[in-house]
């Protein structure tokens, strides 16, 4: 198979960025350093290329009954302008995709999903679309993305843009850069305030080079995985995938039962959790995924789903799914690295407090 | 990418160098392997005292994104560790060279002849990636 790139992949290039490929794409993993560019999130301003990411449009009278019968958030009732976060499940609840909803102005909504489920979760769409009056179409080819993200983040974009209100976070506004329009939300994954910003990808381009002009620091999908671990955000093929439901996850928040009717209700409904996803603290080592998550017997009680050094921290931290039932009430948890237990801390609370707002 | 391969050191295909004093060889990873692991956060070496074998695993090294096995290049016995990398590993991403890892005295020095030069390093280095 061979990889795609984004339309920023030449300016990738020319800043030294690593290329690797990350589903099915060649993409940046990091620039200069993996702890600088989580620091200029955290601290400052940084901006990554998403492109990768797909996006749907949903658009006619029945646009948000559609959608809200797809996800397990309600969609139907949230207001215009708002962006809300979903599973997408299947009749008996496994996940097969987690995606963001933006409800643009009725009728016409806009679907982004993960790049390597782009086509996974569009032929699924489209089965379900029959009897719905709205059109579902794929541009994931036509739009770049990109994400600005940091406390700097919207005095570095306000001046850039035609117009740009002190938004919501999880809200969604049209506008334009240099006469294109460009969809901007205030999302992301890192925890911090910031904004993903929908253009096509002569636009994006330029505002890349806009951004690089103001010295915004260019961040990698590696300091993107510490940022959205640390703030606890699962990721699809670690916390979530094809086998387990939105309870497994730590997601039931967003499945809302008492909507008339959603693709998996009727499952989701009298379903439990088999698993518990769980944070943990190493004082000392450093977990991975696939690492065995132990209790003070030494018995395996789950895996470590996503794990990695926290820039903020200092210390090892993970995600690990540990089996329901097998849950200590001691809380002790242990994790093995290579054939050495190491003792982890539970913790309720996210790793770090991002600062959105 | 360009990267440092200093002429008088030996080199493994898995990146560590190996600087040979008669029957002591000291053993770090070389600045195309630091490049590549990026901010290095933790070292876990072998104790004085312990033997290794020519091309198995000795330790790892880790990165904020990665872990990575490290190979001994020689066989022998472990006579020091670096104790300057234990709580700064970083150490080895700002000069790769000057941050040994292990000294191993080896028995059997032609063992040494199967190393890569810095002149066959740099090619293995150009073609594989």
């Amino acid at each position: 198979m061979t990889t795609l790139r984004t339309h920023l992949y030449d300016e990738h290039v020319k800043l030294g960025g690593k290329i690797v490929p990350f589903a099915g794409w060649d993409m940046p993993v990091q620039y200069t350093s993996v702890k600088d560019e989580v620091l200029a999130v955290r601290q400052n301003v940084g901006v990554f290329d998403v492109s990768h990411m797909g996006e749907f449009f949903v658009e006619g009278d029945d646009a948000e009954a559609f959608v809200d019968h797809l996800v397990t958030n309600d969609i139907l009732n949230a207001p215009n302008g708002k962006a809300i976060y979903s599973p997408l499940c299947r009749d008996n609840g496994t996940v097969i995709d987690d995606l963001i909803v933006y409800k643009l102005k009725p009728g016409k909504v806009l679907i982004c999903v993960n790049a390597s489920n782009i086509d996974k979760d569009f032929n699924w769409m489209k089965s379900k679309h029959q009897g719905y009056s709205c059109s579902l179409t794929n541009c994931s080819n036509i739009f770049s993305l990109l994400a600005l993200q940091g406390p700097k983040a919207f005095e570095t974009l306000r001046p850039l843009l035609s117009e740009l209100p002190d938004m919501e976070y999880y809200s969604i506004f049209e506008t334009s850069f240099q006469g294109h329009p460009v969809i901007v939300a205030r999302t992301g994954y890192t925890g911090e305030d910031g904004f993903e910003i929908f253009g096509h990808h002569g636009t994006i381009k330029s505002l890349w080079q806009k951004f690089m002009e103001l010295k915004v620091t260019p961040c990698g999908l590696a300091a993107r995985d510490v940022l959205r671990l640390e703030v606890c955000y699962p990721l699809y093929g670690h916390e979530l995938n094809d086998e387990v439901n939105p309870y497994d996850a730590g997601l039931g928040w967003t499945v809302k039962l008492p909507k008339q009717s959603f693709i998996g209700k009727e499952t989701l409904v009298s379903k439990t959790a088999k698993y518990k996803l769980v944070k943990l603290i190493l004082d000392k080592g450093i977990p991975r995924e696939g690492y065995p998550v132990l209790n003070s017997k030494n018995e395996t009680i789950g895996v470590v789903t996503s794990g990695t050094m926290s820039v903020i921290l200092n210390k090892g931290v993970a995600l690990a799914r540990i089996e329901f039932d097998k849950t200590p009430s001691d809380d002790v948890f242990l994790v093995d690295i290579r054939q050495k237990p190491f003792s982890a801390q539970l913790t309720k609370k996210p790793f770090v407090t991002g600062g959105h707002k | 990418m360009t990267t440092k391969i200093p002429t008088n050191l030996k080199y493994t295909k898995e990146h560590e160098w190996a600087l040979v004093e008669e029957n002591t060889v000291t053993v770090g990873i070389t600045d195309f392997a630091q490049s590549a692991l990026g901010d290095i956060v933790f070292l876990e070496v072998p104790e004085v005292g312990t033997n290794l074998k020519a091309g198995s695993t000795f330790g790892v090294v880790e990165s904020i994104k990665s872990v990575s096995d490290l190979y001994s290049p020689v066989t022998g016995e472990v006579v020091g560790r670096n104790s300057d990398l234990e709580g700064s590993p970083e150490k080895i991403n700002e000069d790769a060279y000057g941050s040994w890892l292990i000294k191993v005295k080896v028995k059997d020095t032609s063992e040494l002849n199967n190393l890569l030069t810095a002149e066959q390093y740099q090619e293995f280095c150009n073609t594989s990636h």
